[in-house]
């Protein structure tokens, strides 16, 4: 009965976890009954103790009936029983659904196929969840269906999961393993003839099952406690790959990973929004308008353009100076230094990447914000960019046709990375490749060529309706229906450059933008993606192969050295080449390592900025060592600090003399109380006080075991015995415990000299008795500290446990 | 046991006065310092005391010693089956000179009174000793006369295993403050005693070391050892345990507590400290306690002694304060 209960509260608890993919929340309403329905089925079934198969039979009908009545109510016998209208108009909204998940971004707005889709999903995870944990027992593989539930908002949302939604979630499957542990325990444990007698034999208690839930819940919290709490305290300050940094990562809040967007799923979703909202506002310091890039995507995968995680090493931020230098870019070649100041809109949703003009040389902001340095795209794992304002020094190649055109090959590390394709290309999309270019031409002129193709010869149109991105959508691009948008346009442009052999990688970020009074404002509808070309000592260059204007991408231009009058002065880029010399083939081929230009450092103060070296290997080990030594050692320096605010106490002189504390003691006779330790605050005591904790945490710290009943005298006794003191310590021994037991029961503590010679003998005694390992292990992992610092842990689980009593307090027993 | 220069005078005459007492017990008894220090401790406590052992071990030597020791009425009663009550307590007889009822007082109207077998007396003798030992008076035909102080009987007995005894009942049993066994000497002590016995014996030729002045204000003094309000606690956590251990049937009464931390007054005095510590009662429980109770079946049939029991008890009971952490 408890059983199918959890298993829908659990359900319940990781449904949650979808909120953040809608945009209002009928969905859950909806969701919710279908849960319901679920474990009412379930808890009838286990009511009636219904075979374990016919269960889940039952629980199916039931949602379908739900979902009927629900969705399609109109067409339904009586509102409720399907019939075969009702069944098309299902499967209707089931297809519109699939339609519409492919055409909205999250959030998505709520459409009844895209409710109903998300209803059944969550109804059929509820009845799996509930076969797995009532009918086949096995609670812990119900964990994979919630599991799969879960991953679902994680795979499509680019914010990371909240962590409260991770806590409630796994509260949610922890009640489910909880619910299960105790149906198990309650069956082997519950003493059956006392249930049948309560009136003649006074009740047992039950199989004593307290403890045993107790530790349950104590380990399923730590795991809660240490699953969000770690990952935020890992010293990662790098997005590392190992915490799976690829699409739709996400961990809880404070952490140092970043979740990244499928970029292509935002770039549909924006384009498509009815609302043309501001992202952002820039000036430059030419007032030409510039493609500002956010990611670069440079992974085919025969299905989609990703992105290989960036790494942002610390001494790449763009706090330490200029960025690393751009990929390929040559010295021979001229190049203009563009400033940008952008200023990007408070209503941005979390943006993590910085849209930056290509190349970046240098970028102002505040924040930890880094650059990767293949690719110049800027990131922050802890800060967003919406409305913050950056200035943006870039470097842009100006090259002429001719330097274009001699270009020699890529360097192979390019090579390797940018010219990866799927071996299972379809052969007519390489067979186009060769079709569109000349096969004498240069890497330069196919470049053209294939441009060319996608905005003129090849008649494509432009069009938001395409569906999907995927491989068949990319054959279907190129050579079928040549309709879609920046997205096919771009990704095919790069599939077949890399076919052609020339290095590639897709773009995304936005056009230009509008000019509005001397500004270049970008907006939703200027996200946009394009592909990027590689040429030996230029660098990376944008090709811009969707069509713009009216018809097509509204905002964007076509670069000027893919035009055919390359050396005339472009209209909205000016050239201002000093010397267009050809420089030829003499590059250097290791041109990405070449010095930073000296022009960009003059522009920054004229101070040659150090570049870190990256911390070795060997130091960011033994930093991570040395920290984890500093975790280790703080039980050590907190018991040395107890230690020395203790012997300060007992080092020093009671001030009261003894008739005072009598005075006192009088006082307190009069009053009627007769305590013994309302006389603590006199100093005296305070220092024998001191002095016995410090000689019981040493024992302790020793290792030596010390009975609950034993005196002060009987221990100082035992001690000197055991460990054979010599006599000093032996008498320093006596007089400590004579002092604590004046302390404890005598009417007046006498006579207290101070006690810190006398501690200090026998913990030299003490310290002779052990071995130089507990000596050793006593100064750097003190067990008294530790235990204390256990004690601490176990009061504070304590707290919970009475927290939880309290809520759920009632009558334990019915027959008591 | 050395805090001694910071104790109360009184404290020193008591300590000084005991120490004369046991040196003229010990003079007849060898080798039984424990024994003697806790026939004193109980003098002290103003309670009673149960001497139970095989017969010859110098039960009655041990209490005729004490009672020789000190300056004072000492009266004996061989226990035996036919002993009457009146025969303890005194009777009423007919004057008839005066034509008057006179009270011929009994054994028990002195100050210390020697039990001698108590055991082998019928339980209705046995029980006329209860008003004298609780309340310190008889009462004979309506009239009751109180007796001196200080008072204090020392009954031996026999193990109730053997032959024609009849076994102490519980009520009677609790009002002894202590029963303490003397066991067997040592060799060493045994051969001194060959040497010492025998041509004369010993006991003959000791003199009284103190007055029954002297006790009182020993009595007095031990009265003023200060118990803390954590002992008090911690004596009534041990009586506490007795009661809910599954080894015992019958727990220590609320009288025993009260005897408990009494008799602890005096032992801390005669240690020279005017405020009783944990040891102190850790010392007595066994003494004080086990003859109190009754051991359950299960402890009977693991042959579980209410000694053994009681000494389990205190090294489980947490000494107060003890645990810092």
């Amino acid at each position: 009965m408890r059983l199918p209960v959890a298993a829908g509260a659990a359900t319940g608890a990781v449904a949650l976890a979808l909120y953040p993919l809608f945009q209002t929340g009928t969905w859950f309403w909806t969701s919710l009954g279908a849960i319901l329905v679920v474990t009412a089925v379930g808890v009838l079934a286990s009511r009636y103790t219904l075979p374990v198969w016919p269960a889940p039979v039952a629980q199916l009908a039931a949602f379908s009936v739900y979902l009927t009545a629900v969705f399609t109510g109109d067409a339904a016998w009586g509102r409720v029983v399907p019939t075969k209208e009702s069944v098309v108009e299902l499967a209707k909204l089931t297809a519109a659904g699939f339609a519409d998940i492919q055409r909205f971004a999250v959030p998505v707005p709520e459409r009844p196929g895209i409710v109903l889709l998300t209803c059944s999903g969550v109804g059929l995870i509820a009845i799996l969840v509930d076969f797995f944990a009532s009918r086949l027992r096995r609670s812990a593989l119900a964990g994979l269906p919630l599991l799969s539930l879960f991953v679902v908002p994680a795979s499509f949302i680019s914010d990371p999961l909240s962590w409260p939604t991770v806590v409630v979630a796994a509260l949610g499957f922890l009640g489910l393993l909880a619910a299960d542990g105790r149906e198990r325990i309650a069956h082997w444990g519950r003493a059956v003839l006392v249930r049948r007698t309560p009136s003649f034999v006074a009740p047992r208690p039950a199989a004593e099952t307290g403890t045993l839930r107790l530790s349950g819940k104590r380990v399923g919290f730590a795991a809660i406690v240490l699953a969000v709490l770690l990952p935020s305290m890992l010293p990662t300050l790098e997005p590392s790959p190992l915490f799976g940094f690829g699409v739709g990562n996400g961990t809880g809040r404070g952490g140092n990973s970043i979740g990244i967007p499928n970029p292509m799923v935002n770039l549909r979703g924006a384009l498509s929004l009815p609302a043309n909202s501001t992202i952002l506002a820039y000036t430059s310091s030419d007032s030409g308008s510039r493609y500002l890039r956010l990611y670069s995507l440079d992974v085919f995968d025969g299905d989609q353009w990703t992105m290989s995680p960036p790494k942002g090493r610390p001494e790449d931020r763009t706090s330490e100076g200029p960025l690393p230098p751009a990929p390929g870019q040559g010295a021979s070649v001229p190049a203009a230094p563009v400033t940008t100041k952008v200023a990007v809109s408070e209503e941005v949703r979390k943006m993590s990447f910085l849209p930056l003009p290509y190349p970046a040389a240098q970028v102002r902001i505040e924040g930890d914000w880094r650059a990767d340095a293949d690719t110049l795209m800027v990131f922050s794992t802890t800060d967003t960019a919406e409305g913050s304002s950056y200035e943006v020094l870039s470097n842009e190649p100006r090259p002429t046709a001719a330097v274009l055109t001699t270009a020699g090959p890529a360097s192979q590390a390019i090579a390797d990375r940018y010219l990866r394709l799927p071996d299972d290309l379809p052969p007519e999309i390489i067979t186009l490749a060769s079709q569109v270019t000349e096969p004498d031409a240069t890497d330069y002129e196919q470049a053209i060529q294939l441009q060319e193709f996608f905005t003129s010869k090849g008649g494509f149109s432009y069009s938001l309706a395409t569906q999907g991105h995927g491989g068949p959508a990319l054959t279907d691009f190129l050579i079928r229906s040549r309709a879609g948008y920046c997205e096919q346009f771009a990704a095919s442009m790069a599939v077949l450059a890399r076919i052609l052999g020339i290095p590639a990688r897709v773009s995304v970020g936005y056009t230009g933008g509008t000019n509005i009074a001397g500004r270049w404002t970008v907006r939703t509808h200027d996200l946009h993606a394009w592909p990027e070309l590689y040429f030996e000592g230029t660098g990376w260059l944008r090709f811009e192969p969707t069509p713009s204007g009216a018809t097509g991408q509204g905002t964007a231009t076509v670069p000027i050295y893919t035009q055919p009058a390359v050396d005339t002065g472009g209209s909205d880029e000016p050239t201002t080449r000093p010397s267009s010399g050809p420089t030829g083939g003499d590059l250097p081929s290791g041109s990405a390592n070449s010095p930073r230009n000296p022009m960009l450092e003059r522009d920054f103060g004229g101070v040659p900025i150090a570049v870190e070296e990256g911390t070795p290997l060997a130091v960011k080990i033994g930093l991570g060592v040395a920290a984890a030594l500093l975790v280790a050692l703080v039980p050590a320096m907190l018991r040395w600090g107890v230690r020395l605010s203790r012997r300060r106490v007992y080092s020093r002189r009671p001030a009261q003399s003894e008739t005072a504390a009598v005075e006192e003691r009088g006082r307190e006779a009069a009053r009627g109380s007769t305590r013994v330790t309302a006389v603590r605050s006199n100093r005296g005591q305070a220092t024998v006080a001191a002095a016995w904790a410090e000689l019981d945490d040493a024992l302790c710290d020793y290792g030596m075991t010390r009975q609950p009943s034993e005196s002060p005298r009987a221990l100082a006794r035992r001690l000197s015995e055991q460990y054979e003191f010599d006599a000093d310590a032996t008498a320093s021994m006596t007089r400590i415990a004579e002092a604590v037991e004046r302390m404890l029961f005598a009417r007046t503590l006498g006579e207290t000299g101070s006690l810190r010679e006398d501690v200090r003998r026998v913990r030299r005694a003490l310290a002779g008795a052990v071995s130089r390992g507990r000596r050793i292990r006593a100064a750097l992992l003190p067990p008294s500290t530790l235990l204390r610092i256990r004690t601490m842990g176990t009061r504070l689980l304590d707290g919970f446990d009475r927290l939880e009593n309290i809520r759920f307090g009632r009558p334990a027993r019915r027959n008591a | 046991m050395a805090v001694t220069q910071d104790v109360p005078p009184q404290l020193d005459d008591l300590v000084a006065t005991a120490h004369r007492i046991r040196e003229a017990i010990e003079s007849v008894i060898e080798g039984k310092s424990d024994v003697v220090r806790l026939t004193l401790t109980v003098l002290l406590a103003e309670g009673h005391l149960l001497i139970e052992d095989v017969p010859g071990v110098g039960k009655t030597m041990l209490a005729k010693a004490l009672a020789r020791s000190i300056d004072c009425p000492v009266r004996r009663v061989q226990f035996t089956p036919d002993l009457l009550p009146s025969d303890i307590t005194g009777v009423s007889a007919y004057n008839q000179q005066t034509r008057e009822f006179e009270f011929k007082p009994g054994p028990v109207f002195a100050n210390i009174v020697v039990g001698d077998e108590i055991n082998r007396a019928s339980p209705k003798t046995q029980s006329a000793l209860l008003e004298c030992m609780e309340e310190h008076q008889v009462t004979v035909d309506g009239t009751t006369y109180r007796l001196d102080a200080p008072f204090m009987v020392i009954a031996t007995q026999n193990p109730i295993e053997m032959e024609g005894t009849y076994p102490l009942p519980e009520a009677q049993r609790d009002r002894f403050t202590a029963r303490i066994a003397m066991g067997y000497p040592e060799p060493a002590a045994e051969l001194e005693m060959l040497d010492v016995h025998g041509a004369t014996s010993p006991i003959d030729k000791l003199e009284p070391v103190a007055t029954t002045a002297e006790v009182r204000a020993l009595i007095e003094a031990v009265r003023a050892v200060y118990v803390s309000q954590a002992i008090k606690k911690y004596a009534i956590d041990l009586v506490t345990a007795t009661r809910h251990s599954p080894e015992l049937r019958l727990g220590a009464s609320p009288r025993s507590t009260l005897q408990l931390v009494r008799a602890a007054r005096a032992h801390a005095a005669l240690s020279g400290r005017d405020y009783v510590i944990p040891d102190d009662l850790q010392a007595l429980c066994v003494p004080v306690l086990a003859h109190r109770l009754l051991p359950s079946v299960e402890a009977q049939g693991q042959r579980r002694l209410p000694e053994q029991v009681i000494a389990d008890l205190v090294r489980r009971v947490p000494v107060p304060e003890a645990q810092a952490r």
